[in-house]
């Protein structure tokens, strides 16, 4: 017998999903290549890469495509083409130290050890729309991109260090900062093999939080701010660094490691001032941030409440928040289930409503019972709850 | 193993080399789930039967349709069909809903399976928010979506001191919650989804089903997978399980009944009925729509109610 088409069902998504093949073949300008949208594009291939959990600019242009831009549901792509694939390995253990600067900010001191590198960033340029659709991205501009000045101050010099020291080193030698380095070293909690739920390692809590949707991260950090939660304060930040690094495996017949490419990466160091009871009022502690891809933003907000978790200790329930309600696939696929039939659950909360009106008010009982009769009307059964209000 | 052809020279006898391509193998036909996934998932599926509603925490894969819209019984549909299974999907009852349809169409897609509407031919019936009216069998796998797996969430916000209700059977919270509703509100308001106690164990969330269909997983001749994959939990009532709605000596557990109400198509009154507001009052129809469409005893006075 199989299955039996009764109400249109199949019909009816066939149509929604040509309603989108329509509208895009009948769009009158090129359809975006690759290129356009990594080379264009970069900041959204960038936090698509990083909520996707996945390093592949192309793939991520391509869900950028197919999503129509909206990284959520472009994430959500990345992340469902990994789940067909198979896992033949990890990566090994990745030193930060070894991070090739593209950017370096150190707030908290004008001077620090290594360079200050401002590199390619908006931070300082006016927020002016530029209208014109053509001269702020014109591939006929100048030869090579950067004139020789720019390139001598900012990109090519050779004085600048692409592997600056860290903060945190001149801090250690200071003795201004606590000392939580441990002495085992265990293996990461893989959030994408494993459940995780409070209480976490501190991996599970980074690993979430670099996955995590950047809007849901800001906004948590912003409501521990000025909204009721209020768990952390305003840290300095002791680095922020975009750039390079290396990513090893061990090949699988010489047995010898390899890289086998980089991965650009945002860090971020967060000096936090330790001022509550029983704490070390002597030094400053430490968060950390990184997330794949330039996203400042994220990589802030990850540090900044990496050391907020780690000062609570489990007194509140900032880590389940942190842990539960940052995935971005997580909370738009079940706000978006709205969306779908509920009318049997409808029905049975509909019922409930009547059996609470008629344990109030048996008289009212007998009416509100027969709603479903087809004989009654509608408006007989608010005319019989009027009279006996 | 690859077979190596007949070759002349020894330089062309090697392993095939090690690269990328072929570690990965060839391209399978529109995979929507990685072969070591489908086992940690069935390992899932069996360490929950052992356990019977015990929430096993599994490590959830991204699928092609979103968190919340039935991934999490889409993984476990997709670890244990193959191409000699039979899959019946439904949403709210209905085969022919567009998400019933959507995940039907990935499943026999990703595995080979046919696809039916009727509850005899199938060896596998996902569903959301419903137990089809049709008598399923020993043998047969009824795997549900389920949306919230917790079934204390609402007397209980924080998952440390939840897992230690659990680990203790401490379930007062819930209890007291539920004689605080009767003595406020006359009835047990619970609609859909009553926690129910399982093998005198474990408190379960029965997805939100109807109080109607709960009867009918006790002591059920199927197994019964609950996936839940946002929150990455499986859990199972095996077959002839005692599964017990929470209620009181004193308050009989009521099921969805208002007096009258007959499917306008096939004049039952024994199913789930689900309402049809009209300009002249309320009808009902059957939710299940593969049975009411064989019991169907007349043309229907509404059209294309569900269309």
């Amino acid at each position: 017998m199989g299955y039996v088409a009764a109400s249109g069902g199949r019909d009816a998504i066939e149509a929604a999903e040509e309603l989108i093949r329509a509208s895009q073949a009948a769009a009158n300008s090129d359809p975006l290549t690759n290129d356009q949208i990594t080379q264009r594009f970069g900041a959204a291939v960038d936090r698509v890469m990083g909520e996707g959990g996945l390093w592949e600019p192309d793939l991520a242009a391509a869900a950028l495509r197919q999503a129509e831009g909206d990284t959520i549901e472009a994430a959500h792509l990345l992340r469902a083409h990994r789940s067909t694939m198979p896992r033949f390995g990890d990566s090994g253990v990745a030193d930060a130290d070894e991070l090739e600067v593209l950017r370096r900010v150190v707030p908290a001191y004008q001077r620090p050890p290594g360079s200050q590198i401002l590199g390619r960033t908006s931070d300082y340029s006016g927020r002016l729309l530029d209208t014109a659709e053509h001269t702020a991205h014109c591939r006929n501009g100048t030869p090579g991109g950067l004139d020789n000045e720019t390139r001598r101050r900012d990109v090519d010099g050779s004085n600048i260090e692409r592997r600056p020291r860290r903060l945190m080193a001149l801090l250690r030698d200071l003795d201004l900062v606590v000392d939580r380095r441990r002495e085992n070293d265990p293996a990461p909690f893989d959030i994408t093999r494993m459940a995780v739920r409070p209480p976490a390692p501190r991996s599970a809590r980074l690993a979430v939080m670099a996955r995590a949707e950047t809007g849901a991260l800001v906004n948590i950090w912003y409501r521990n701010i000025l909204g009721p939660d209020g768990y952390l304060h305003e840290i300095t930040l002791g680095e922020v660094r975009h750039g390079r690094l290396p990513v090893r495996v061990d090949h699988p017949v010489t047995g010898r490691t390899v890289a086998i490419g980089t991965v650009r990466v945002t860090e971020v160091e967060a000096i936090e001032d330790l001022d509550g009871a029983g704490e070390d009022r002597e030094r400053f502690d430490v968060g950390y941030g990184m997330c794949l891809g330039h996203n400042e933003k994220k990589a802030i907000a990850m540090a900044n409440l990496d050391i907020a978790c780690h000062r609570d200790g489990g007194r509140s329930q900032l880590e389940q928040s942190l842990l539960l309600t940052t995935d971005g696939l997580d909370a738009t696929g079940f706000l978006e289930h709205l969306k779908l039939p509920h009318y049997v659950t409808f029905r049975s909360m509909v019922e409930r409503k009547l059996a609470v009106r008629s344990a109030a008010d048996p008289a009212v009982a007998d009416n509100a019972g027969s709603v479903g009769d087809v004989d009654h009307t509608s408006t007989d059964v608010m005319a019989s709850a009027e009279a006996t209000a | 193993m690859t077979v190596v052809p007949e070759v002349e020279s020894v330089e062309c006898i090697r392993p095939t080399p090690w690269t990328v391509d072929a570690l990965v193998g060839p391209a399978r036909a529109q995979t929507v789930l990685d072969d070591d996934a489908k086992r940690e998932i069935r390992r899932a599926v069996l360490t929950a039967v052992a356990i019977p509603g015990y929430q096993v925490p599994f490590g959830s894969r991204e699928m092609p349709v979103a968190r919340g819209w039935g991934s999490g019984g889409l993984q476990i549909t997709l670890a244990l069909a193959g191409s000699a299974d039979c899959v019946k999907v439904i949403d709210q009852g209905d085969d022919d809903g567009v998400n019933a349809v959507n995940l039907r169409r990935l499943v026999t897609r990703a595995t080979g399976a046919t696809e039916t509407s009727e509850v005899d031919e199938a060896t596998l019936v996902q569903t959301r928010h419903r137990i089809p009216e049709d008598d399923l069998a020993d043998g047969q796998v009824l795997i549900l979506q389920v949306p919230v797996p917790e079934p204390l969430r609402g007397v209980e916000r924080d998952m440390r001191e939840l897992r230690r209700m659990h680990a203790e059977a401490d379930y007062a919270k819930m209890w007291v919650s539920l004689y605080e509703d009767k003595v406020r509100n006359g009835v047990i308001t619970q609609s859909t989804g009553y926690p129910c106690l399982v093998n005198d164990r474990y408190v379960v969330a029965t997805t939100p089903i109807p109080r109607w269909d709960v009867p009918r997983l006790n002591h059920a001749p199927f197994l019964s997978l609950f996936g839940a994959g946002r929150e990455k939990r499986i859990y199972a009532i095996p077959p002839d399980t005692a599964v017990v709605p929470m209620t009181f000596d004193d308050v009989p557990f009521e099921v969805e009944h208002t007096p009258g109400a007959r499917c306008d198509r096939c004049d039952t009154d024994d199913t789930y009925l689900v309402a049809v507001p009209g300009g002249i009052g309320e009808r009902w129809v059957c939710s299940d729509t593969s049975r009411c469409r064989r019991h169907r005893t007349r043309p229907s006075r509404i059209a294309a109610v569900t269309s």
